[in-house]
């Protein structure tokens, strides 16, 4: 297949033959890493605008390292010291980038579509690095990256994804991508977040942990966040583990060759306990090496389709 | 109808195999080298050097498959992207004796993006260029070591093509017109 796209919005937007094209190439760059120069020259002379409005940190360094991998020249731009404090606005702010002879614009934003809207009015690519609680599609492809390689397959498995579904983009994304592929998916938590809409796009919803995970093939955990129990969602960090922890008990109601999974960063002792997160079915951390490939590939497929 | 004129016969392209691997083999007589097919075309190329060079050393030679397209100069002026291919170097290229293996020699720049690709593997202790067909016409100063045929009389807008198919038929070397 022929890879058409400048921009990585959502994986909404993607055929599976898409995705599985990613999936593909990210495999070869996972190699570039595993090298003695971990570095090609694909994206040498291009230039890459990391434009976090939102503060991250693990999902920066990684689009970061898989910029310097490629040999891109690179600015890393923060909303804190950005002109938007000023007044000015998303839209000019961007078009400022973009008069410098940009690229490329790698946007994490607290709102829902931004990067699709300045995607509509640049010619640059964009890539979306997380779009609040809609969209995180690298994320997710990492995260199916991990499940191909670990099962062979993604067709036909049971993935459940437990924890804050409702203001979750990495459920979101994940959701899209596993359905596309052909994987079964239950969703899980406190009924506050896991509401019962979500059935109707065609994934299961279980509001119990055991009904929940006793099938999966994989089981991905996303991060509680403490405000989201002063927003009353849930009582206590204490009762959300005590429900829907992972910890050497409810390990036993897994497959035993079940994957635990979660984007980090981890709450120890809330989605799940030490022993999960560094026991034998954990891939957490091969899921952070395996974000740089995934990212890899997808700045070097849209940057080969931004017209200059 | 576009043109499609086979140059050599499946036979002719086994004889000139067997005549670049008595080359290599007079270069390298103890038969200590590594041969690197690139692809397309380079891999079975490469694969039918190993089978003659071990049918005249006893000794079959180390193979790998290396993938350039990271490498390109022409990175975002094709209209199409490249496909990403396994490179495969199941040994240590430090110290090695490197034949470069390719299809048909025509602007070097292939070439010159493989020996950047192959040099970010290790150092190796020298790299020669085995190609079937060479067209003479290099943009870069890149030559051959090894040559099959050449073939410096084919006109700029038509191409060489190499095929290796199971089906004889489908097997040769042919000069071609590009699509446009």
């Amino acid at each position: 297949m022929e890879w058409k796209r400048k921009d990585l919005l959502s994986l909404y937007d993607l055929t599976a033959e898409e995705i599985v094209f990613l999936l593909d190439t990210a495999e070869e760059f996972k190699k570039v890493s595993e090298r003695k120069v971990k570095k090609v020259p694909a994206l040498r002379g291009k230039t890459v605008v990391n434009f976090f409005v939102e503060p991250s940190t693990r999902t920066r360094v990684s689009f970061e390292l898989a910029e310097q991998r490629l040999s891109a020249d690179i600015v890393n731009m923060q909303a804190a010291v950005s002109s938007l404090r000023k007044g000015e606005t998303l839209l000019d702010t961007v078009r400022n980038i973009e008069a410098l002879q940009v690229d490329l614009v790698v946007m994490r934003h607290s709102a829902p579509g931004a990067q699709a809207f300045i995607a509509k009015h640049l010619s640059c690519g964009v890539v979306n690095a997380g779009d609040g609680a809609h969209s995180h599609p690298t994320q997710a492809l990492l995260d199916i990256f991990t499940i191909r390689e670990k099962k062979g397959c993604v067709k036909g498995l049971n993935v459940a994804i437990v924890g804050d579904i409702l203001h979750s983009r990495v459920a979101r994304s994940n959701i899209w991508g596993l359905l596309k592929l052909g994987a079964n998916v239950t969703l899980a938590g406190p009924a506050t977040l896991v509401p019962r809409e979500f059935e109707e796009i065609g994934v299961r919803v279980c509001h119990n942990l055991r009904e929940a995970i006793a099938d999966a093939d994989v089981v991905n955990l996303l991060r509680i966040q403490h405000e989201r129990q002063a927003a009353g969602f849930f009582p206590s960090t204490g009762e959300y583990a005590k429900f829907f922890g992972i910890n050497r008990e409810t390990l036993k109601w897994m497959k035993p060759d079940a994957l635990i999974m979660h984007p980090g960063p981890i709450n120890r002792d809330v989605e799940l306990t030490s022993e999960v997160a560094d026991g034998p079915n954990s891939v957490i951390l091969e899921q952070v090496t395996n974000g740089l490939a995934v990212r890899m590939a997808v700045l070097f497929l849209v940057a080969g389709c931004v017209k200059k | 109808m576009t043109l499609k004129k086979l140059l050599y016969s499946p036979t002719e392209m086994e004889d000139a195999v067997d005549r670049m691997a008595g080359a290599i083999q007079a270069e390298f007589p103890d038969g200590n080298l590594a041969l690197v097919g690139l692809y397309m075309q380079g891999v079975p190329l490469s694969e039918r050097l190993a089978e003659a060079l071990e049918k005249r050393t006893g000794r079959r030679p180390d193979l790998a498959r290396l993938d350039i397209s990271l490498y390109r100069d022409d990175f975002g002026k094709r209209s199409a992207l490249p496909l990403i291919r396994e490179t495969v170097i199941p040994f240590d290229i430090s110290e090695a004796n490197i034949i470069l293996v390719d299809d048909v020699l025509s602007s070097g720049r292939t070439i010159r993006a493989a020996l950047d690709a192959v040099t970010d593997y290790g150092r190796p202790r020298l790299i020669r260029l085995a190609v079937l067909a060479d067209r003479g016409c290099p943009e870069y100063p890149i030559r051959a070591d090894y040559v099959g045929f050449s073939l410096f009389s084919i006109p700029e807008n038509h191409k060489v093509v190499v095929h290796f198919n199971e089906d004889p038929e489908e097997t040769g070397v042919f000069e071609m017109e590009w699509k446009r």
